[in-house]
């Protein structure tokens, strides 16, 4: 159906596939039949008034995008606007691209600046792009683009959030991953044991956003390291640590964002659990057996991360993260590895202590997100290599910014907070119906990975996965609400503990209605914190000035995260612990207190002891001490030498 | 906080660190800062609280009191530090601090064995950290401490404190004022009297009281600890700081 007129024009176009092409008007009409779904007589004539307006323009080069644009300002002007989304384009502005390829991420200063660290940025924000227009509702993304709530990692939409792995994967079915071009056999040595986990690392790194946890290291390594000398555990310590770490050489300077679960004691559910050895095959004891060398495993690990990097810096990743049993006051030894790892805390930061308390077992993931392992995944425990669990999206509510709108009612607070919260179910009914989509496409689709089924189901066990609905700036509602911030009295913090139990009934009561997991989580981005205080200042500026800290002149604001207590108030660690604790029985997806140490190294013994007396005396969930805390002139408060 | 009349008597409380992990070695204690000090210590890191406590705000003893009781699961103890504590009258405030079951320790520069005799005797006090600014010589301790010391004073708090409580002595190192002999001087004064410990701290100077030694750089790590290596020849020593 070549229009006599459309070769009247001596016009070439630049499609995007690279090449120059002769101006067909026929494309235009076929590409919105194709793309948007708009009837045939309609495209045609489309397409003519298009070209028209080109013509008279007397241009004789036009591109490909520029072409759709025009085509959706007809779209609009049609009022066709479902079709315009559909026909739209994703991209960024030449200024944005160039920006980003040769000046550093101000957001993100942790990922080193190069050529394939801005690849990533910019599939990211096409993705995003994407995500926002065909994943979720409109009302969703709206909610998400004014900061009611927060849709995290949507530049990674097609793939889950994160991962809790078990080593007993790797040992029974060795690397065989499908598209790789060479199959591994299970490992014989502990050395290639720890080269399969690195790889299998970055592999799930590819089909997951967020951190790769691996559960209890030293316990499924221990079958491996019998009759090895101290100096060939310590080797083996030393290359999973440091391989771990200088993963960021690839994929753009990313570190994996990795955990190693740690514990001193055989943790109960893994007491009986059969041990598996090398060559993937059972050696015939329990790992109640091995208890002897993942010790001396667990203490080599922290020897290495003692001398830190060749230059004696901590390492970041991978974070290695001490579990408490009640086991651990029953197993000889544990003073001396508690102060051990205190040590570490004390000069370089970065053990975490995680409490299970009672009849609990955790599984971390990352800083924050320990999975609380229930019932059924106590079963899993029997065959450990079963234990891959998932939250496959994070969405944060704006706490805040629901006390801005409720204006003193406590009523109407409680009622908006559910309406944000089913918003964000909402969100995660689309992640889900979009992730299943493509794991549906199978082992050639692009989760093909997670699709690999060894052990009678796939990697990825979509019925186990749960769904984030993390929280900002509790302080900060409350402040607003009632006039005085969490650490300032009883009763402000008692009001804090209401919102959250609210959140967690409805997570259950929206899990009910969905038939999904929800559980509350505390909110890790700092970008978060501070995106949603500068949208809360543009849309809300009288209310929000009132409580955002930072600094409002240098554009430096932010909400405080999750239930923390003010970061900067002068609250004391025994405090801070017992009050942020409060909150965690309520946050099953796991939560963390950061005690600052101040510029002083304190003996280990005094943090081992505050370590025991915090899994003793209190809720809290996990902790970490920070010893470079320096902003002790705002608060007035240094160790000693107060003035 | 505004200003209130403690309800112990004999003592006001000038600050407080709630929770100290590095001022008792091993234990976690709440730390009490009691103002006015007889010494004068150019290197003294709390110059405000010995020159210009009537500038600071009294911390309430009924909020030391709720604070430490509500929170003894934790605390090991309580240190009291100034200034110089002893110039008060201490009974009261142990006496409090041991009724929430924990334990005391008290930091002082010595010149009171007497007060310190009788919180050793009544068992008010668990452990005594004592500086002992430089060797026991007229001239030489009292250009340390900046006034007029009586020595006698401190020899007797050495002997008392080092064969009738648990303790740690301590010196903070000051380059141009202590050197590797005057530590061998302290370390053997200390040894003689039974004393089992000593600590060598490391001087801050941006804290200090003079001016002078403000502009005085503070010794290395490797310096420190050759400096440990010469007190350990006479007692179990250690240095800290940053
Ligand atoms: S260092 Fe101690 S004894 Fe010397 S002035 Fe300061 S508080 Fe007083």
């Amino acid at each position: 159906m070549k229009g006599e007129d459309s070769t009247d024009i001596a016009l070439f176009v630049k499609v995007s596939a690279g090449n120059v092409v002769r101006w067909d008007r026929r494309r235009i009409a076929e590409s919105l039949m194709r793309e948007a779904g708009v009837g045939a007589e309609q495209a045609e004539q489309i397409a003519g008034r298009v070209e028209s307006i080109i013509r008279e323009s007397g241009i004789e080069f036009i591109t490909g995008p520029l072409i759709r644009e025009i085509v959706n300002a007809e779209l609009i002007k049609l009022r066709l606007e479902e079709e315009r989304k559909r026909y739209t384009r994703l991209g960024m502005p030449v200024y944005d691209v160039e920006q980003l390829i040769t000046k550093q991420n101000k957001e993100n200063a942790n990922v080193p600046h190069g050529p394939e660290a801005t690849n990533l940025s910019l599939a990211e924000s096409i993705k995003k792009q994407y995500a926002l227009l065909r994943v979720f509702s409109p009302e969703v993304a709206l909610a998400h683009e004014r900061g009611d709530i927060h849709l995290h990692d949507l530049g990674f939409i097609d793939r889950p959030y994160c991962s809790g792995n078990s080593i007993e994967y790797v040992k029974k079915f060795g690397l065989s991953l499908p598209n790789a071009l060479s199959i591994s056999k299970p490992a014989r040595h502990a050395e290639v044991l720890v080269l399969h986990l690195i790889k299998f690392s970055a592999a799930l790194q590819g089909v997951f956003a967020g951190a790769i946890g691996w559960d209890a290291v030293n316990l499924f390594m221990a079958p491996y390291l019998t009759g090895r000398s101290e100096r060939e555990i310590e080797q083996v310590a030393q290359m999973l640590v440091f391989e771990f770490a200088q993963q960021a050489v690839a994929r753009g300077g990313q570190s994996i964002f990795s955990d190693l679960n740690l514990y001193w004691e055989v943790p109960k559910h893994f007491a009986d659990v059969e041990a598996i050895g090398p060559e993937g095959r059972y050696t015939g004891n329990t790992y109640e057996d091995y208890l002897e060398e993942a010790q001396r495993f667990a203490r080599a690990l922290i020897r290495v991360y003692m001398q830190g990097d060749g230059m004696g810096r901590p390492f970041f990743f991978p974070k290695p993260q001490l579990h408490i049993t009640e086991r651990l006051f029953s197993t000889e030894g544990y003073r001396e590895f508690l102060y051990e790892i205190a040590r570490l805390s004390s000069e370089k930061g970065n053990s975490y202590y995680v409490f299970d308390r009672g009849e609990t077992a955790k599984i971390s993931e990352c800083c924050r997100l320990a999975f609380k392992l229930d019932e059924n995944d106590l079963q899993d425990a029997k065959t450990p290599w079963k234990m891959r669990y998932s939250a496959m999206q994070n969405v944060t509510i704006n706490l805040p910014r629901i006390a801005y709108e409720a204006n003193g009612s406590d009523e109407r607070l409680l009622e908006l907070l559910s309406e944000r919260m089913r918003l964000a179910a909402e969100a995660h009914v689309a992640k889900r119906r979009f992730i299943v989509k493509l794991l549906n496409l199978g082992k050639n689709g692009p989760l093909g990975l997670l699709c690999m089924d060894k052990d009678g189901e796939p990697y990825y066990r979509l019925h186990r996965a749960t769904f984030l609905m993390g929280m900002l700036g509790l302080n900060e509602l409350v402040q607003y609400h009632l006039g005085e911030e969490m650490h300032e009295s009883s009763y402000a913090l008692r009001f804090g503990l209401k919102v959250i139990a609210h959140m967690s009934r409805e997570c259950e009561r929206l899990g009910e209605d969905y038939g999904m997991r929800f559980v509350l989580e505390q909110t890790p981005a700092e970008s978060t914190a501070y995106r949603m205080a500068k949208l809360d200042l543009e849309h809300y500026r009288e209310h929000a000035t009132q409580v955002v800290k930072g600094s409002i002149e240098r554009g430096e604001v932010y909400y405080t995260n999750s239930t923390y207590l003010n970061v900067s108030a002068p609250i004391s660690p025994i405090e801070r612990v017992k009050k942020e604790g409060m909150f965690h029985p309520m946050i099953h997806a796991g939560s963390l207190t950061h005690i600052w140490l101040g510029e002083a190294k304190p003996e280990p013994e005094a943090i081992a002891k505050f370590v025991v007396r915090t899994f003793r005396h209190t809720t809290n969930d996990q902790i970490a001490f920070s010893p470079e805390f320096s902003s002790c002139l705002d608060c007035g408060r240094v160790d000693r030498g107060l003035w | 906080m505004t200003l209130q009349r403690s309800e112990v008597s004999g003592v006001t409380i000038k600050g407080m660190v709630e929770t100290s992990f590095v001022d008792w070695d091993g234990n976690i204690v709440a730390t009490l800062f009691l103002p006015g000090c007889n010494f004068r210590c150019g290197f003294c890191f709390n110059a405000k609280l010995v020159l210009e406590h009537d500038t600071l705000d009294d911390v309430p003893i009924s909020y030391v009191h709720s604070y430490l009781r509500s929170n003894s699961d934790f605390l090991d103890g309580v240190c009291i530090t100034g200034g110089e504590p002893t110039l008060h009258s201490l009974e009261e405030l142990c006496s409090l601090v041991k009724s929430t079951g924990l334990k005391v320790k008290l930091d002082t520069n010595g010149s009171s064995p007497r007060v310190l005799e009788e919180l050793i005797d009544s068992r008010l006090v668990d452990f005594v950290a004592m500086d002992v600014k430089a060797p026991l010589r007229e001239r030489e301790y009292s250009k340390a401490a900046g006034v007029p010391v009586d020595l006698k004073a401190i020899s007797e708090s050495i002997e008392l404190i080092a064969g009738e409580v648990e303790h740690e002595f301590r010196t903070t190192v000051v380059r141009g004022v202590h050197d590797r002999q005057s530590i061998r001087e302290i370390a053997g004064t200390l040894e003689r009297a039974g004393a089992r410990r000593y600590v060598l701290q490391k001087f801050i100077p941006e804290l200090a009281m003079s001016e002078e030694l403000r502009r005085v750089k503070s010794m290395s790590d490797a310096e420190m600890d050759e400096l440990v290596e010469v007190a350990a020849g006479y007692l179990p020593a250690k240095w800290r700081g940053r």
